[in-house]
């Protein structure tokens, strides 16, 4: 029995000496340019609820790495490839959590991603902060993920606040652009979480900024009749309708607001059943004039943009989404950070990313200018883009006018509205 | 005061349409003695073929009455002929059976996702129908056609299904069953095929419902839920069974709806809507114009 031990004991000395040795071996042993890899581990919901964007991320990233990999790929690491390594969370946090936790300890990646749904990301903030491992979140809007004060975090898109900051920032350009101004100021929103959310920051906005709000509605989704709110938008004779509507209500209302040709300087709306496919259709010329506020659009006005949609669109047979966009930036801006990082050591990738100045290069087709971050880690560049509907001969469609930078070339939007 | 005027006459035009709505639940109730839970399933099935049939023929919204409330009357004979009677018949001796209440739910949800499937989740409105957005300038008072042409529709539909009860042998045999089905089964009356025939009219008129709405509002696939809910207070409202009470009880929740919304937000008109439902449970069970027994 003691002999037994004492083998056993001896055993797991040489076990730990070999170990040890190999470990203080690692960093020492030159990077051999054909056996690097960067392991990318990216956590998105590839079934479940929210399957159909988590796949677009995917095709996204895919493309980027694609490209980045086809280029040579991370030159100061000889050459090394991207390898994506991908885990589905089926929108749920603990399935992201435990994806994370496998991810990074078998799998040993170097670099996490994801997780679209901010329920998902959230937690796996967390567990990359305990291991030290960078994350990277292209889009997860809610605000909180960049407020824990964690090191390792960056969130490329913008967050859910910067919406109405937007809406009101586009707002102020449109008065100086055509030196119209607008004072009052309607807000008319779903009376769920989201519109009364968006409510709060607007009414906020408006007071800081010194509009007059004339009119505060909010108006259950499940209306059957929106007349009575329409009339009040008409009587309280605002100069600028802002709008958070769900599919049906938002056909309703903008049916309505013509039938009583209520004058607006502008409706400014904020996605929703506003950018829901069939509304243009079933709105019709009524929709046109409206400003919306998207993550994205197609037409958008950047180098290489169109040629990436189509790209994508011969690829996998869809236009380029707000979410796909962002996915494919982060892995070129994940590119960027490697190249100046020229180590594998998470920690170096973090700080290397830190200090992401990303302004141009195959990645930059969104609408802003670039990839910055700040000490939370949120992209402080990010904005997002207004689109205005018009008809321009082919129909009505969503044309990009804002930031000035990405509009559609030759396009002046149309403010104010014509009377009715 | 020429805004409270508008107001209550959007309220008016606008609430007749919701009492038309609700007419085909106080028919079914008053006769079979059942909720039926699948009628805002079949205004939204009525409005499909409405949509369809304006959208296909290019025709005047109401010439589609003349394909989708008798197409509506043979689906809802039917329906009742092939689901419900069977349920009926096992529950004989129920005054007011529940099972078939679980059925409509199953009709219900059977019919919306069958609609879902076929056609989508898209919204689908009526382009260039010369109803669409058509507004009566009187002065200042901007009035909606398409809902005057509702408010018309639903007065019609009421006077009439209220003559044919009153007036007709039909008519009578359906007041007589629901009196008491197992007399009237003795006096000669084919108790089941009354309840067809109560179950195709209630049917047909969520048809002529729907050929008002298709012209100022949407088509989709979970459309009838809205209507449903409203369609239950006004008949309670209004007093289970009773075809004036029904259209009453529309007018009052339209009332509330387009005049309240001046004086408060929009959303807690729903809340006075649902508090008068409430009161009126407590104060009068029967409905406000309901009568102790049942026509």
């Amino acid at each position: 029995m003691k002999a037994r031990t004492r083998t056993n004991l001896w055993f797991q000395l040489a076990l730990v000496l070999t170990l040890g040795t190999l470990m203080a071996w690692g960093p020492a042993v030159p990077v051999q340019a054909q056996d690097v890899v960067v392991k990318v581990g990216n956590i998105i919901p590839l079934s479940g609820p929210s399957a159909s964007v988590g796949l677009q991320g995917k095709q996204a990233r895919e493309m980027a790495v694609e490209e980045i990999n086809a280029a040579g790929g991370i030159q100061s690491l000889g050459g090394a490839k991207l390898v994506m390594l991908y885990a589905d969370s089926e929108s749920k946090p603990e399935k992201g959590v435990a994806e994370a936790e496998r991810l990074i300890n078998t799998e040993k990646v170097h670099v996490l991603t994801g997780c679209w749904n901010s329920a998902v990301t959230y937690p796996v903030t967390a567990v990359a902060e305990r291991y030290g491992i960078p994350f990277i979140v292209p889009v997860s809007v809610a605000d909180k993920i960049t407020e824990q004060g964690f090191k390792n975090v960056f969130r490329i898109a913008a967050k859910d606040s910067w919406w109405t900051r937007d809406q009101f920032a586009f707002l102020k350009d449109l008065q100086e652009e055509f030196g119209t101004k607008v004072s009052k100021l309607a807000f008319v929103y779903e009376n769920g979480d989201w519109g009364k959310g968006f409510a709060e920051q607007w009414k906020k906005l408006a007071a800081e900024q010194g509009y007059e709000v004339v009119l505060d509605e909010p108006y259950p989704s499940t209306a059957t009749d929106l007349s009575p709110v329409v009339q009040k938008i008409r009587r309280a004779r605002p100069d600028v309708l802002m709008l958070v509507s769900n599919a049906a209500d938002a056909i309703l209302l903008t049916n309505t607001l013509a039938e009583y040709k209520v004058n607006l300087k502008a409706v400014i709306t904020s996605g929703g059943g506003h950018a829901d496919p069939s509304f243009l259709k079933a709105a019709g010329e009524n929709a046109r004039y409206l400003f919306d506020i998207v993550e994205w659009e197609t037409d958008i006005n950047k180098p290489g943009a169109q040629e990436a949609n189509a790209k994508y669109k011969a690829k996998y047979g869809q236009n380029l989404t707000g979410e796909a966009v962002d996915a494919y930036l982060a892995m070129y801006v994940l590119a960027d950070a490697l190249e100046r990082a020229g180590s594998l050591d998470p920690a170096k990738i973090r700080e290397a990313l830190a200090a992401t100045n990303y302004r141009s290069g195959p990645g930059m087709i969104v609408g802003y200018d670039a990839v910055e971050f700040d000490e939370t880690g949120q992209n402080e560049h990010a904005s997002l883009v207004m689109v205005q509907i018009n008809d321009l001969g082919q129909g009505l469609e969503r044309i990009t006018v804002w930031p000035k930078g990405a509009r559609r070339a030759g396009y002046t939007p149309v403010f104010p509205m014509p009377a009715r | 005061m020429l805004f409270l005027i508008e107001d209550a006459i959007n309220g008016i035009l606008m609430g007749s349409i919701y009492g038309l709505t609700a007419l085909g639940l106080t028919v079914i109730f008053g006769v079979l003695k059942v909720i039926n839970f699948a009628h805002g399933s079949l205004l939204m099935v009525s409005m499909y073929a409405a949509y369809w049939t304006v959208a296909l023929t290019g025709w005047h919204p109401y010439l589609a009455l003349v394909i989708v409330a008798p197409a509506m009357f043979v689906f809802g004979y039917y329906l009742q002929d092939i689901v419900i009677k069977p349920i009926f018949k096992a529950e004989q001796d129920v005054r007011e059976p529940i099972t078939v209440i679980i059925v409509t739910t199953g009709v219900w949800y059977i019919l919306d996702n069958l609609t879902l499937l076929l056609f989508g989740p898209q919204y689908r409105t009526l382009q260039d129908n010369p109803l669409r957005g058509r507004m009566l300038e009187i002065g200042q008072m901007l009035i909606s056609v398409p809902k005057l042409w509702g408010f018309a529709a639903a007065v019609l539909t009421a006077s009439g299904l209220y003559l044919f009860f009153q007036k007709t042998r039909l008519g009578r045999a359906v007041r007589a069953t629901s009196l008491d089905r197992q007399a009237a089964s003795l006096m000669g009356i084919n108790q089941y095929k009354v309840y067809n025939i109560a179950f195709g009219i209630g049917t047909a008129t969520a048809g002529i419902a729907a050929v008002t709405l298709v012209p100022f509002y949407n088509v989709f696939p979970t459309v009838g839920v809205l209507f449903d809910i409203k369609g239950f207070i006004i008949v309670v409202l209004g007093g289970l069974g009773s075809i004036g009470g029904a259209l009453l009880g529309g007018i009052i929740i339209g009332l509330i709806e387009s005049v309240g919304p001046q004086f408060m937000t929009a959303t807690w008109t729903e809340a006075i809507v649902y508090g008068l439902f409430l009161l009126v449970l407590f104060v009068k069970p029967s409905g406000l114009f309901g009568v102790r027994y049942d026509w």
